[in-house]
């Protein structure tokens, strides 16, 4: 019998890439001179996708000494078509990561998956695995165009692709490099360089999204780090991923994550956090079936 | 039927009302009618029958109004949100419980259209009793409930609207062109209307083609069940003019009658109240003209007319004209010598501080009889050419002769509307109420803000009050119109069991009077096009917008189709 030991534990859930592995010696730039570029406006590729997940922490359960966590994970598709842009696609699990049994709570049928430890920090990590498990399953449906997805580049796909970072972690560019960072302006991106995690070889560059009003901010805002697998087209990915971010960039005035948080993928968001069901409807039910116990 | 959308489960969904979710390519409007199963194991199936009366889309999932923009441009999926407002209608059977969100909603049409709109229940012992009454705007014709309207269950029109949008005079003749020849009303051919026109010359060509009407309007006129057609059997009748005896029309010369009435008329029928409009019934004057009306009854007993014959009024007072006839009595010959012979039996001769007949004074002072005669000397301009003595009155007699009797009042003076409205309805109501018609009359009055005002008393609103309260069990049926609906007795107005709605001003369309009509159809009253009226009926709870087709009638001069055939011609060279 599973013991309810907490609803929602990590509620709100904090957004956080985590600190990663930085490693500025490895510095290799692969455009030269090291300045300021900018690029020609360019009609976006059709059709354009991006793809982006959600998780949520529903509830932390107790049988003895182990521990499980209930959550919700989400990822779906927006397609930008015809000049619209349109939800493609969706996926809605539910997992209680160190279950090893599906567990049937009311009506919600939460499926095991298995963690690599048994503390609270590894359960979430392998709710975290399984958003990405599913975000890679939506993603691995589309066909042509270029895909985008929100966070690092994890995975390969026949077509051209775009990872982009919104919270800097990691540096990766030594000090003398790193000086353009802040003169870039709106519009403007570094050379790209290149970038090793855990065997993959990417390209890399950094850009500015226009973030108004402009001149109120410090020098690191609105700053998107962009990579690409080295072994494709990264130079023309990078001129155009001038076009392409700057226009998706979100308002400081809508988003509290502007401008970062590229407006396709806010409406993602809130479309599967519609679909996950409601966070208080959810709390009852779990409440209801498993409290007292 | 193929479901159109689903009831939706995030608003409440009620017995009486609910929202409609429309999905894909669904298309629902105001004032469709839909219907929605439901099913409980304890009451089994019921239907709900409701009209839609509110529709809205909404950009789901957009922060902001401005998310919009980024919408248009591509930049954010949205999804669209399609939503509708249904009214119910009627519940089969009745068990009043909510239907279940997500039950898929149908559009009503067919045997359920009828079923929503009460249709089938419009029926007496011999037969339907659905009269047309316009048309849906799925094009399927709107009928009224007949009972409701010729005084069995109820009766009496009100129709409001601002003038000039084509509403009130318009759908009033198109009702009765349906109640006349819709074969709906079993007594038809004895029907009876008298048509009050009150502006410009709009009634004078009722029985003329309209040049214009179009193919669709005679479409509309085939799904309706009438024939396009003006009206076939219509009398028309003008006041003469002021000087000479023509009818005093500029647009219609032929068919057209001069009406008056003679003195003894006058006296015998007891108009002489409707010349007071302003009189109250407690006040001495009013006392004074019940008096008198009573004195000239008495005096104009026996006599044929159109001379009034006085036996005591002595010589020297005599003006030029008035002459004696064999027996040495006095000939009154115009209104004018009528109003200086009563002036003469109230104050007496005027040489000499004389006093006047006792019998005629009431015992009224002074200054009560100077009013009385002030007000009738001011009158004797107005309606000198209403009422004469030169020659055998012909007054118009709505019962007799034609079916539809026009009369017109648009170029007499107020106080001669007022005498001539009151006059001919309380003649066909005393005449209707000592049964001498057995046919239903139907009464059509534009402007009773002006005749049944809410504030003020007179003697026509009291005709009208009469009808009103007790006109259908007579069958005497009003059809009255006004601008504002406001400023009609409440009582006129309250006992319309059919009222219509054209174009309204927005200040009027918020006044209690209108509270009978749903928000929705409030503000459309705002917007109505020409040719569409909001209307409503006891028996269903919703209003209807229903649309009317153009008039097969003209309604000027340019528009008469003119008849150049063979027959029309002789017809006009040898009669």
């Amino acid at each position: 019998m599973w013991r309810l030991l907490a609803l929602r534990p990590s509620w709100p859930s904090p957004e956080a890439e985590g600190p990663a592995p930085s490693d500025p010696e490895g510095f290799r730039p692969l455009e030269a001179p090291w300045e300021a570029r900018r690029a020609e406006a360019l009609p976006w590729p059709e059709p354009l996708y991006f793809v982006d997940g959600r998780e949520r922490e529903e509830a932390l359960l107790a049988q003895g000494e182990r521990l499980a966590l209930l959550g919700c994970v989400a990822a779906g598709v927006v397609a930008h078509q015809g000049g619209r842009m349109a939800l493609l696609s969706y996926a809605v699990r539910r997992v209680g990561v160190g279950l090893s049994e599906p567990l049937w709570v009311g009506e919600l049928l939460y499926e095991p998956v298995e963690a690599q430890g048994a503390d609270y920090a590894s359960l979430r990590e392998g709710l975290s695995r399984a958003r990405e498990a599913l975000e890679g399953e939506v993603a691995a449906g589309l066909s042509g165009g270029l895909l985008v997805v929100d966070g690092p580049v994890r995975l390969l796909r026949p077509g051209p692709l775009l990872g982009y970072i919104k919270t800097h972690w990691a540096r990766y560019l030594p000090g003398p490099e790193e000086a353009l960072l802040y003169a870039l302006r709106p519009g403007e991106r570094t050379p790209a360089f290149r970038v090793r995690r855990k065997g993959m070889e990417l390209a890399s560059w950094y850009l500015r999204l226009p973030l108004p009003p402009e001149g109120l901010r410090p020098p690191q805002a609105g700053l998107l780090r962009v990579e690409t697998p080295l072994s494709g087209p990264f130079s023309e990915l990078a001129d155009l991923s001038l076009s392409l971010f700057p226009l998706l960039a979100s308002h400081p005035m809508k988003d509290p994550r502007a401008p970062q948080n590229l407006v396709p993928v806010g409406a993602l968001e809130r479309e599967l956090a519609r679909r996950m069901g409601s966070p208080e409807v959810v709390g009852r039910l779990l409440a209801k079936h498993l409290g007292g116990g | 039927m193929e479901r159109i959308g689903v009831v939706l489960g995030r608003r409440e969904a009620t017995p009486l009302e609910f929202w409609v979710g429309v999905e894909g390519e669904g298309l629902l409007r105001l004032d469709d009618l839909v219907v929605v199963e439901a099913f409980h194991p304890k009451v089994g199936q019921v239907r709900y029958f409701g009209m839609v009366d509110h529709v809205a889309k909404v950009h789901e999932g957009e922060a902001y109004d401005t998310d919009t923009f980024l919408a248009v441009e591509g930049r954010i999926p949205v999804s669209l949100a399609y939503v509708a407002h249904v009214s119910v209608t009627r519940i089969l059977p009745e068990e009043f419980l909510p239907p279940d969100p997500g039950s898929p909603v149908r559009l009503a049409q067919g045997e359920e259209l009828e079923l929503a709109l009460y249709y089938e229940a419009m029926r007496n012992q011999r037969g339907s009793t659905k009269l047309p009454a316009g048309l849906l705007k799925n094009g399927e014709v709107a009928y009224l409930n007949l009972e409701f309207l010729n005084g069995v269950k109820g009766g009496h029109v009100n129709i409001s609207g601002i003038s000039g949008v084509a509403a009130k005079t318009s759908y009033a003749t198109f009702l009765l062109k349906s109640l006349l020849e819709s074969g709906v009303l079993e007594d038809a051919h004895q029907a009876k209307v008298l048509l009050f026109n009150v502006k410009g010359e709009d009634l004078f060509f009722l029985d003329k083609p309209n040049a214009r009407l179009t193919e669709e309007a005679r479409r509309a006129y085939e799904r309706l069940g009438l024939p396009a057609t003006p009206f076939q059997s219509v009398a028309f009748l003008a006041p003469p003019k002021k000087d000479g005896y023509v009818p005093d029309l500029e647009t219609r010369l032929e068919g057209v009658r001069a009406y008056h009435w003679d003195l003894v008329q006058f006296c015998q029928r007891g108009l002489l109240p409707f010349l007071f409009a302003d009189r109250g019934f407690m006040t001495n004057l009013g006392f004074l003209v019940q008096h008198l009306t009573e004195k000239l009854r008495r005096l104009a007993e026996g006599q044929k007319g159109p001379q009034l014959l006085v036996e005591d009024w002595p010589g020297e007072d005599l003006p030029a004209e008035v002459s004696f006839e064999s027996l040495g009595k006095v000939r009154l010959k115009s209104f004018a010598d009528l109003v200086r012979y009563l002036e003469y039996k109230l104050l007496g001769p005027e040489a000499g501080e004389g006093e006047g007949d006792r019998a005629w004074t009431a015992r009224q002072a002074k200054g009560t009889l100077e009013a009385f005669l002030r007000r009738l000397r001011s009158s004797v301009e107005n309606v000198a050419h209403l009422v004469r003595g030169d020659r055998p009155g012909n007054p118009p007699d709505p019962l007799k002769g034609e079916q539809v009797h026009v009369v017109d009042l648009a170029k007499l003076s107020p106080q001669a509307q007022m005498f001539v409205v009151g006059s001919l309805l309380k003649d066909l109501f005393e005449r209707k109420e000592r049964g001498q018609y057995r046919g239903r009359v139907f009464i059509v009055l534009d402007e009773l803000n002006k005749y049944a005002p809410r504030e003020e008393e007179s003697p026509i609103k009291d005709v009208l009050l009469d009808i009103a309260e007790r006109g259908r069990s007579l069958g005497v049926i009003l059809i009255g119109a006004q601008q504002t609906a406001s400023e009609v007795e409440r009582r006129v107005v309250g006992n319309a069991a059919i009222r219509v709605v054209g174009r309204l001003d927005a200040a009027e369309a918020e006044r209690p009077e209108y509270r009978y009509l749903p928000a929705s159809f409030r503000q459309r009253a705002l917007i109505l096009p020409q040719g569409a009226v909001i209307l409503h009926q006891p028996e269903i709870p919703v209003p209807l917008l229903v649309r009317f087709p153009f008039p097969a009638w003209a309604t000027k001069r340019e528009e008469v189709r003119e008849d150049n055939s063979a027959e029309a011609l002789r017809r006009e060279l040898l009669g």
